[in-house]
């Protein structure tokens, strides 16, 4: 695939490293063994998805009202528009729901692949969608999101692939009162950037995007988020928590932008970087942008290290500096993933930051 | 059970211990006073293995091992407890969690089984009992927005929890009210007063020590012990001042 990747002379991606990317998506398919995606499916009751390589795999699938087709999602953004063609789509009429939580496994077997979704929820349709990645590659993914008067999603993304890269593109209309939710866990070994751009164009709307990047060894990961208040009286809120070991680089850009008609709007921004190694380096860009005389817009960004009377303190009551250090990590990831509604989603999640805190690593399939 | 031969420890290359000699056997409680800067938070500290907290010279033998060799962690499993002047906040990490990974891993550390959760909230309770501290502080994160009595009492409630055989107690009377001094002094009392376990007592004022009677009272000066005595010490010490002393 002949690909026009951006530049980091560009912008919005100045902290990207897209140099390996081609590589990447020349090296072949069926590298690795396709995991086994029943073990990351959580028994929500709700439809089942299973992607290889970005292929849906109709054996391994219980898709229910999750249609497979040409998917109707156009974008410019330079990654997100190789992602088109056919995927997957969630459309919910005035008033529906899912059976369940929709959880969807991407694996990765080599090479590159590209896949597009939809949901548009009519008004007053609620969904909530579990995606897990994994496996090596480059995995390409471009997200419509529509959501009509009083619809509310919640979305829960986790990043576990092995090696390679996943970048994520995600484009959000979000209707009067309408509500989305999107929390990011990297706890994989693979590059990433997560990129979005949300629309609050109705009033009373409400979107909240954060996570965790979990980053060591020469790892690279980043979030990028533009959050448009285009209406009155919204709410946003985006928490994020960049945790940088070894060499790896750990980023962080989120944007709100409120609009000059949209007064009252109240936006909430936390950036916060760890960092555990003095190589590593966490870049954060907060950015507000107001156009509005009426609104409340809080931001915070920081970076540090470990607290070290916190870590003395933890030794002197017996805790071993290697799990000092895992718990004081912890507390500070916590806050971004509490904000995961189903608990049996939130409790999967913090377990593979856990793991990935223990220094197990995450089982992003096994070499053949 | 603690046997400090001699001891010389600096902080950012100032030396603050010169010479401190001081032997502790079980059954008995130390005190230690003397005026600021005479180095008593240092000797805590280098105790406990803070880094940042050099020794230079000397030796600390812990119920037959070399203390000075033993990271902070190994010291807390061998029996070592470092009570302290101003205890952390820890946000996002309750109580619970925090003592039940540090009881654990003390055990580990001497090969024995971990306790369960049920276990551990058995004991947890009992001694949050004990000091008066209500279960739901304990399952708030480690000190944040405690007060300073409150701080002071969990540093008892943990003490009882992981139940060592030598508390060095770094003025855990400050900044309690004369209500919080008697509890925390009868924690010490209850916890600590036993044939086999010893205390080492670190305090600037008399008034602890009406709770927690000392056998034996010594002044820190200028980095060395100038004087020993039994808990009279304490009282000549509060009527005439360390200036009589320096002098």
């Amino acid at each position: 695939m002949n690909l026009a990747l951006p530049s980091v002379r560009q912008e919005a991606w100045r902290w990207s490293d897209l140099s390996g990317l081609e590589a990447i998506a020349d090296a072949p398919r069926g590298a690795v063994e396709a995991l086994d995606p029943s073990a990351f499916f959580l028994d929500l009751g709700g439809p089942r998805l299973v992607f290889i390589d970005g292929v849906f795999d109709a054996a391994s699938s219980d898709p229910q009202g999750v249609t497979i087709g040409p998917v109707d999602a156009a974008t410019d953004h330079p990654l997100g528009r190789a992602a088109t063609g056919t995927g997957w789509t969630l459309s919910l009429g005035t008033d529906h729901a899912t059976s369940g939580p929709v959880e969807i496994v991407h694996v990765a077997t080599g090479g590159a692949n590209h896949l597009p979704g939809r949901i548009a929820l009519a008004a007053d349709a609620q969904a909530s969608i579990v995606e897990t990645f994994l496996g090596i590659g480059w995995t390409n993914r471009l997200t419509h999101i529509d959501l009509a008067p009083a619809a509310r999603l919640m979305r829960s993304v986790r990043l576990l692939q092995r090696e390679g890269f996943v970048s994520l593109r995600d484009e959000a209309e979000i209707g009067q009162a309408a509500s989305l939710v999107t929390i990011v866990l990297g706890a994989g070994e693979a590059g990433s950037r997560i990129d979005a751009a949300l629309n609050l164009s109705g009033e009373s709307a409400f979107a909240e995007m954060g996570g965790t990047l979990l980053c060591r060894g020469d790892q690279r990961q980043e979030a990028a988020v533009v959050l448009r208040h285009a209406a009155e009286n919204g709410a946003s809120r985006q928490t994020w928590r960049a945790v940088a070991a070894d060499r790896a680089t750990a980023s962080l850009a989120a944007r709100v932008e409120v609009a000059r008609g949209a007064q009252k709007t109240d936006g909430e921004q936390s950036l916060r970087g760890l960092l555990l190694k003095r190589t590593a380096t966490v870049n954060l860009k907060p950015e507000l942008e107001i156009f509005a005389d009426d609104v409340k817009c809080a931001h915070g960004a920081t970076v540090g290290e470990l607290d070290r009377n916190a870590l003395f303190y933890l030794q002197s009551r017996g805790i071993p500096p290697a799990q000092a250090e895992a718990l004081l990590t912890r507390a500070f990831v916590a806050d971004a993933l509490d904000r995961i509604g189903e608990e049996k989603v939130r409790e999967a999640f913090v377990k593979d930051a856990d793991a990935w805190l223990d220094g197990e690593g995450v089982s992003g399939g096994s070499a053949t | 059970m603690l046997k400090i031969e001699n001891l010389h420890a600096e902080v950012d290359g100032k030396p603050i211990l010169k010479g401190l000699t001081l032997a502790i056997n079980p059954g008995e409680i130390h005190a230690i006073m003397g005026p600021n800067g005479a180095g008593k938070s240092t000797l805590a500290y280098t105790l406990g293995g803070r880094p940042g907290y050099d020794v230079t010279g000397g030796s600390v033998d812990f119920a037959g091992q070399d203390l000075l060799e033993m990271e902070p962690h190994e010291r807390a499993a061998a029996g070592l407890f470092l009570g302290f002047q101003y205890p952390v906040e820890i946000p996002g990490v309750s109580n619970v969690q925090f003592l039940r990974e540090a009881l654990n891993s003390q055990r580990r550390n001497r090969g024995e089984a971990p306790l369960s959760g049920g276990e551990f909230l058995k004991v947890a309770r009992a001694q949050a009992d004990a000091m008066g501290m209500d279960m739901d502080m304990l399952k708030r994160p480690v000190n944040v927005g405690f007060s300073g009595g409150e701080k002071k009492r969990n540093e008892m409630v943990q003490m009882g929890i992981i139940d060592p055989r030598l508390a060095i107690l770094d003025e855990t009377d400050s900044g309690l009210d004369i209500d919080a001094l008697r509890v925390v002094g009868e924690g010490i009392n209850r916890i600590m007063r036993t044939p086999d376990k010893a205390v080492l007592l670190i305090t600037h004022y008399q008034r602890l020590l009406d709770y927690v009677q000392p056998d034996f009272v010594h002044v820190l000066s200028a980095g060395r012990i100038v004087r020993s005595g039994g808990k009279e010490l304490a009282l000549e010490l509060e009527r005439e001042g360390y200036g009589a002393l320096a002098a």
